[in-house]
């Protein structure tokens, strides 16, 4: 190549890249081992005996709530202050969860309804600021996956912002034995 | 250019480089945006499929528990399999952990290897000495996001059984 262009003489030299190309060959490979197209995070969690977290407060004189959220087959039953929440149009009627499934059954994630759990809890963070922590108690035939979206639904409300962020409702989640 | 080039004859009919340097480059851009050095990595197959989930928090490094639809394999290593059975009420798929590995909710084979962990973590948190490697009782659980609820319970039972007490669900992000 250098030598075709000393030929033409006074010609502009071409950029001889057969080395950059060799450079870049070898990097790609590299680079795609090394480079991952999934980021993981992950959801902290610790046992019920173990307890809170340390950063949570621990005044007694304070009323706390210790919020619940059982999660069945038939949708999410929240309680705190072991009083039971109910939906107004369920009154009267035993055993009906709070936010009831989507479909009946809940054969699917898509039926439950995380977005209702998050407005809900989202007006009980409104009476209860400092609360940070909440109980999972799932029964045992719920998959991991609908926990994931619990826990999701209860961390934070993106609808409402605070400085930008969504807002956080309660981030520190214990999961319970569940029923048996 | 082209026209010196033509004048020349097809015998000398180079490979034009430029066009895949170009390629290239933008290649090479794209991986080293996507170029990550995470503490953990998960092997994901069609037994073991992580949830999406709307969580940030970055994940770091502590005892790998993974429970995929077919066994549980801690730090690498094979623990046990799961049995699959059919819900005879419901004809779906059922997972459970085999009534022979466990001992109540205790999973045993599982309970051992952990507590062989915490004894070789703790260990390395006196002799070091060093903060760092203090043990913290932190496990890192990758589950399959069909398994039921009964075996993530055994799992985190066991593991907190065994001293493992702060558990970080591993999932995928995304919008949630």
């Amino acid at each position: 190549m250098g030598r075709a262009g000393k030929s033409r003489g006074e010609d502009a030299e071409e950029l001889d890249l057969v080395p950059i190309m060799n450079l870049v060959t070898i990097l790609i490979p590299f680079l795609l081992m090394a480079s991952s197209f999934v980021t993981l995070a992950v959801i902290d969690s610790t046992l019920p005996a173990i307890g809170a977290p340390p950063d949570s407060s621990n005044d007694d004189t304070e009323e706390t709530l210790s919020l619940k959220i059982v999660i069945t087959d038939n949708g999410y039953t929240v309680a705190g202050n072991d009083a039971v929440l109910k939906t107004e149009s369920d009154e009267g009627e035993a055993n009906q969860p709070t936010i009831p499934c989507k479909k009946a059954g809940c054969p699917s994630i898509d039926a439950y309804d995380g977005k209702e759990l998050t407005s809900l809890l989202s007006q009980i963070k409104d009476r209860w600021p400092d609360e940070e922590n909440v109980v999972l108690v799932p029964e045992d035939d719920v998959s991991y996956e609908v926990l994931v979206l619990t826990m999701d639904s209860a961390r934070e409300d993106p609808e409402t912002k605070e400085g930008g962020k969504p807002r956080e409702l309660f981030p520190y989640v214990v999961i319970a034995g569940g029923m048996q | 250019m082209g026209k010196r080039k033509n004048r020349r004859g097809p015998t000398e009919a180079g490979l034009t480089i430029t066009s895949m340097m170009d390629m290239m480059t933008i290649i090479l851009v794209f991986l080293l945006k996507s170029y990550s050095t995470e503490d953990i990595s998960v092997a994901a197959s069609d037994d073991l499929q992580i949830p999406v989930s709307s969580a940030l928090k970055a994940p770091k490094l502590a005892v790998n528990v993974v429970v995929s639809r077919k066994d549980v394999v801690v730090d690498g290593d094979w623990v046990l399999d799961l049995e699959q059975g059919i819900d005879e009420d419901t004809g779906g798929e059922v997972i459970s952990v085999p009534d022979d590995e466990k001992r109540g909710q205790l999973i045993t084979k599982l309970y051992d290897r952990l507590l062989e962990k915490a004894e070789t973590a703790k260990d390395l948190g006196v002799r070091t000495g060093n903060q760092e490697f203090e043990f913290k009782g932190e496990v890192l659980l990758q589950c399959d996001k069909r398994l039921p609820f009964s075996v993530v319970r055994q799992v985190m039972f066991t593991a907190g059984q065994a001293q493992f007490g702060n558990f970080r669900f591993v999932v995928v992000k995304g919008s949630g």
